[in-house]
């Protein structure tokens, strides 16, 4: 405890992330459940305007990592700071950390009994409380960007799964976030469907958004990532540059992994 | 007069105080169960609560409840009650009990309701900032709401039958009215007979709706 406080007062001043500072930076991050320790010790830094791919067999604790950026996991030792900020001070006010952090899920977690224009609204209503006629308009930007400005005025259930993930990037950048998590957002969708998500988000990727992704698309990450890492056993077993990864791994078990799912 | 002592003649005749007794039944139900849903909604919500001076009072509440008769906890809020000072009158007191009645059994169908709604659904809302409240408010209650629609019609048709105890600290209510009527004419069939025909003739339409609810819940599912 009485180190971690001096860590803190240390990095508490960076809040100048513009070159090369990380906006996201993890330092002995260590989060178990009950027991069962998920991530042992997690070091990682992340620039703005970086595309971060996470790669690992199931279990790896590639979704706790990026749960506990937006504190949906409490971590049990080390820090994560975000923009310069440790996330996890008593003094952090955790609803604005979130709307810097946007999330993305596997199964879409739209809210069924409002239409797509209300999804997209309800956070720049009520957390940022932007005027309607303004949040309204630019959700429509955002639907339009996510090609989707024809169904503002339908309900989740009306729209395919593609279309319904799509959607909730836009309600997720609706916040105007600095970051994006990503965790396995095409997995739930039909092969056919997960082509139009992928081009949502490397538009994004191209408008510079910072981006932590965990997929098992391998084009995605050859062509998108700016870096990938690779879990295994709750640590970071490999980290490098799309391309030496794939064509290069080091770790026997990216190895073993690289060659399984090429 | 005809086959089992049915006197139609003498239904007919007292069939508008009936009615005037099944007018405050009803009253009395609407408004116990009005307050009960707001009791049922807040003591839910404590329920599940991760502090315990919210879910541990919301549980004995619950307990309490469903663990003594409900004639007794009438007799306890009318009889009771100004033994600390407190004197309601009749209707007020019947109001009461039921309210507190069924308050604690709408909060166990509001901890379900809430608990029916998917984790990704908290987790979305609380990923856009919102706090606990505006997502209770904006994003699991609408849904919950929606779920317990059919488990709040059965208990208001529960109360409404169950609200005849009241008639024991002498409301003038549906079956009070029927004995007013057996010790005026000393038949007790036509009356107490009439008086559940009446209940029939509410409870019957009642849960016809609530089930046409579940239906179409279940087609739009
Ligand atoms: N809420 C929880 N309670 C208990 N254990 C959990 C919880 N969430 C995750 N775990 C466990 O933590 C480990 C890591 O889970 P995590 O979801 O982070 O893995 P993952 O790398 O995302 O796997 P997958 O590729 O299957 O999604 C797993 O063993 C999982 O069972
Ligand atoms: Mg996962």
């Amino acid at each position: 405890m009485i180190k971690n406080k001096t860590i803190r007062k240390k990095l508490a001043p960076i809040s100048n992330n513009s070159n090369g500072h990380p906006i996201i930076k993890m330092v002995h991050v260590k989060k178990s459940f009950g027991d069962l320790v998920v991530l042992k010790d997690i070091n990682l830094e992340i620039k703005k305007g970086e595309v971060l791919v996470v790669l690992g067999p199931s279990g790896s604790g590639k979704s706790t990592l990026i749960r506990c950026i937006n504190r949906l996991e409490k971590i049990e030792e080390g820090e994560i700071l975000v923009d310069g900020m440790d996330i996890y001070s008593p003094d952090m006010d955790v609803h604005k950390l979130r709307t810097k952090v946007g999330m993305v899920f596997q199964q879409f977690n739209l809210f069924p009994h409002m239409k797509v224009l209300d999804n997209i609204i309800l956070s720049p209503l009520k957390v940022k409380r932007i005027p309607k006629n303004q949040a309204k308009k630019e959700a429509l930007e955002l639907l339009k960007k996510v090609g989707l400005d024809d169904k503002f005025n339908s309900y989740p259930h009306e729209l395919s799964g593609g279309q319904q993930q799509r959607v909730a990037i836009a309600r997720a950048l609706a916040m105007n976030p600095d970051v994006m998590l990503f965790d396995e957002v095409t997995s739930a969708l039909d092969p056919e469907l997960v082509k139009g998500v992928l081009e949502t988000m490397k538009e994004l990727a191209k408008m510079g958004m910072t981006m932590i992704v965990v997929t098992h698309e391998m084009g995605f990450a050859k062509e998108v990532a700016d870096r990938v890492i690779f879990m295994d056993e709750g640590y970071i077993i490999e980290e490098n540059e799309p391309k030496e990864i794939f064509e290069n791994p080091q770790n026997p078990r990216t190895q073993a992994f690289i060659s399984k799912i090429l | 007069m005809v086959g089992l002592g049915f006197q139609i003649d003498l239904f007919v005749r007292i069939l508008p105080e009936l009615l005037r007794g099944a007018a405050i039944t009803i009253q009395l139900t609407a408004f116990s169960v009005a307050i009960g849903t707001l009791i049922g909604l807040f003591m839910g919500i404590a329920r599940i609560s991760h502090y315990k001076i919210f879910s541990v009072p919301s549980a004995l509440y619950v307990e309490f409840i469903r663990g003594t008769p409900l004639l007794v906890q009438i007799m306890i809020v009318y009889y009771g009650l100004p033994a600390l000072g407190l004197n309601l009158d009749q209707y007020t007191s019947g109001i009461l009990a039921l309210s507190i009645n069924s308050g604690a059994y709408i909060a166990e169908i509001f901890k379900a309701g809430i608990k029916s709604i998917k984790k990704g659904q908290t987790e979305a809302s609380i990923s856009l900032g919102l706090n606990y409240m505006q997502t209770m408010r904006y994003v699991i209650l609408p849904q919950a709401t929606r779920n317990i629609l059919p488990a709040l019609g059965n208990e208001f048709i529960a109360l409404l039958k169950d609200s005849s105890l009241v008639s024991v600290i002498a409301i003038s209510e549906l079956l009070r009215r029927g004995m007013i009527v057996y010790s005026r004419t000393y038949d007790a069939w036509t009356p107490l007979l009439g008086v559940a025909l009446i209940y029939l003739c509410i409870t019957i339409p009642l849960s016809r709706a609530v089930q046409y609810i579940e239906k179409r819940w279940e087609i739009l599912d």
